[in-house]
């Protein structure tokens, strides 16, 4: 015994710098101490950080069995580690049978007669302590203590380097996982262009891979739109000049792979190295649908104030119009039927219908209006409308008709509220059929009845199935009118119960606007 | 005279243009869609060519641009006239040659709007 104390404490300083797992540093520990102190049972114990409970690692032993198993945490109160740390002196039980600590009871059942406790301190604080088990009564002596005191020491800092390591790993496994789930692409970017970290986030957002951007300098810039790319650049130069302490939202577009333009915003923080600027951090976020709705508000505003300008407007040059006409003395041009009058009059209509919308929407919106509800016969209305627009239909020679099976019960509802959906989606139908036929159809399901108003004109796309029912979607911006008549619709129906979508085929393949108004049964009446 | 282009699609603005230029020194052929004002313009060179800009199908602003791409239409001034204010559209301005007429305009203005351009352009 005690031979080799050099290489056992060689073995032991190669495991602290080779090895962090803390497993391998105890294994190889255990094996090491084996050759030169006799043990039938080896633990480290460490104090968690309150002091008050300590956490075993049983290293070795030669039963199966054991009560002070490993990963549980175990008060400190009457253990022989508390001695240990109190007093930072070994502890050597010569009987556990005498049952000095409450924890010799136990080994003592597990048929440990004699203990060695060793403090383990490092920089002058106690970090808990290694604890060997004899079978043999009255084994460990001073002389024990003497050779471990010498590779204690080392010991000591394998084990607060390997648990201060896997604190580290741990912290940065939970930064990883952050930086790998993030929806918004996390950069480090030194001065030269190169990027230290890239969260995989990036290919989703820009559609290239993280290796592109590792692999090329500057990568991130390249993709920049090429109208936003020089005030990037400046942006970013401002702050690795130091000019500029961060970026905070800094919106600029990119090109996706696939060409498509995204908008991202920048916030960003120079990377310090004491007072020198080394590089650039921070997050950009994806705000392309922000941008997007941005761009739909600034684009209905222009669409609402051209429709309310465009009738003002020729009023107006409808008055200049007049009186030049007064100048020359060209009277025939005033009289009714002339055309000032026709313009003053339609646009006066116009304008007066586009106010009425705006306020109907409105008044439909806050739900300022209740539904008067009457017992509708839908055969009746329907007809009545079919009627008012025959004209208008045979004009553009459209065929408009209607099915209507005579089964169709009386519903509650609003009845001008009503009048005005189907008359507004048979007259849309009208204005987007060029030929063919427009068809108004009933049905009769469990507990609703189904309006269909199907045409064989322009069609809608999926995109326009979608938005057709938003307050002031237009399919392109030259298409006539605010784009309010289907959300009026929508808010119509949607306060009768009902539901409102579109069916089409695509674009040019006619369309099918249904509906549903549930059927009230009423229960007191029918009794 | 003064070969003059309109392309409006509303039939009362038509009116309008009519109106205004009649008896004037130009000669005024109007088109209802965009598609007929390229048609037009390629059959015959204009000295001005007014253009509305929300028109179904193409739109002013379109044509504008497909004229001023190509090497043989570069030159052309063009007045665009919108009920908005010219600030939407000032980025045509850069393409040059283009200046706007706010609706409503009455005579004197779409007159001395024509002049300046015809001037402009000489």
């Amino acid at each position: 015994m005690f031979i080799n104390k050099k290489e056992i404490i060689l073995n032991i300083n190669k495991i602290i710098f080779s090895s962090l797992d803390i497993r391998e540093v105890y294994q190889t520990m255990s094996k090491e101490l084996s050759k030169v102190i006799d043990f039938d049972r080896l633990s480290v114990t460490l104090i968690t950080e309150n002091n008050a409970l300590y956490e075993n690692f049983v290293l070795s032993k030669d039963y199966e069995y054991t009560a002070l198993k490993e990963g549980v945490l175990y008060p400190m109160e009457g253990s022989m580690m508390k001695r240990v740390i109190q007093f930072r002196q070994p502890v050597i039980v010569e009987d556990t049978s005498k049952g000095r600590f409450l924890t010799d009871i136990v080994l003592y059942n597990e048929g440990i007669h004699s203990r060695l406790g060793f403090p383990l301190e490092y920089k002058d604080r106690v970090i808990g302590s290694v604890n060997f088990g004899s079978k043999r009564k009255d084994y460990y002596t001073k002389k024990h203590i003497d050779f471990f005191a010498q590779i204690a020491p080392q010991l000591a800092m394998a084990i607060e380097n390997t648990r201060l390591f896997n604190r580290i790993k741990e912290a940065e496994e939970k930064y990883r996982n952050i930086i790998e789930s993030s929806p918004d692409i996390i950069f480090e970017c030194a001065k030269d262009g190169e990027f230290l970290l890239m969260s995989p986030s990036v290919e989703k957002i820009t559609g290239y891979p993280v290796n592109q951007f590792y692999d090329n300098r500057g990568y991130g810039l390249s993709l920049c739109y090429s109208e936003d790319q020089e005030r990037v650049q400046h942006e970013i130069l401002q702050v690795l000049n130091g000019k500029n302490s961060n970026l905070m939202d800094l919106e600029f577009r990119i090109i996706h792979k696939q060409g498509q333009i995204i908008w991202l915003s920048l916030e960003a923080v120079p990377i310090k190295e004491g007072d020198k600027i080394i590089g650039i951090e921070g997050f950009c976020r994806d705000i392309t649908e922000r941008k997007k709705l941005d761009e739909l508000k600034d684009s209905l505003i222009r669409d609402v104030t051209h429709e309310l300008k465009t009738p003002v407007a020729k009023i107006e040059m409808a008055i200049d119009m007049f009186d030049r006409s007064i100048k020359t003395g060209n009277v025939n041009a005033l009289g009714s039927g002339s055309k000032i009058h026709e313009i003053l009059r339609n646009n006066t209509n116009r304008l007066k219908n586009t106010i009425k919308n705006i306020l109907d929407i409105s008044k439909l919106e806050s739900g300022m209006e209740p539904l008067k509800l009457s017992d509708i016969p839908l055969i009746e209305l329907v007809t009545q409308i079919v009627n008012e627009h025959k004209d208008t239909a045979s004009t553009k020679k459209i065929a408009l008709m209607s099915q209507l099976p005579s089964n169709i019960p009386i519903i509650k509802a609003d009845r001008d509220k009503i009048y005005h959906l189907i008359t507004h989606l048979v007259d849309n139908a009208i204005k987007f059929t060029e030929q063919g036929k427009i068809n108004i159809i009933a049905n009769v399901l469990t507990d609703s009845v189904e309006v269909t108003i199907e045409d064989t004109g322009k069609g809608l796309d999926e995109k326009t199935r979608e938005l057709v029912f938003e307050k002031f979607y237009k399919e392109s911006s030259s298409t006539l009118g605010p784009g309010i008549g289907l959300a009026i619709c929508k808010n119509i129906v949607q306060l009768h119960k009902g539901n409102i979508w579109v069916e089409s085929e695509g674009k040019g393949k006619g369309s099918r606007f249904k509906f549903t108004l549930p059927i009230i049964t009423d229960r007191k009446s029918s009794k | 005279m003064k070969e003059l282009l309109i392309v409006e699609d509303d039939l009362e603005m038509q009116e309008f243009y009519k109106d205004m230029l009649q008896g004037e020194q130009f000669t005024v052929t109007i088109v209802s869609n965009g598609e007929e004002g390229i048609k037009k313009i390629k059959e015959k060179k204009y000295d001005i060519v007014i253009l509305d800009i929300l028109m179904e199908g193409m739109t002013g602003d379109r044509l504008f641009a497909l004229l001023r791409r190509d090497i043989r239409y570069k030159e052309v001034p063009v007045i665009m006239a919108s009920a908005l204010d010219e600030k939407t559209y000032r980025c045509f301005q850069a393409l040059g040659n283009v200046s706007f007429l706010e609706k409503p305009f009455n005579k004197e203005k779409l007159l001395g709007e024509i002049t300046k351009r015809l001037e402009g352009h000489k």
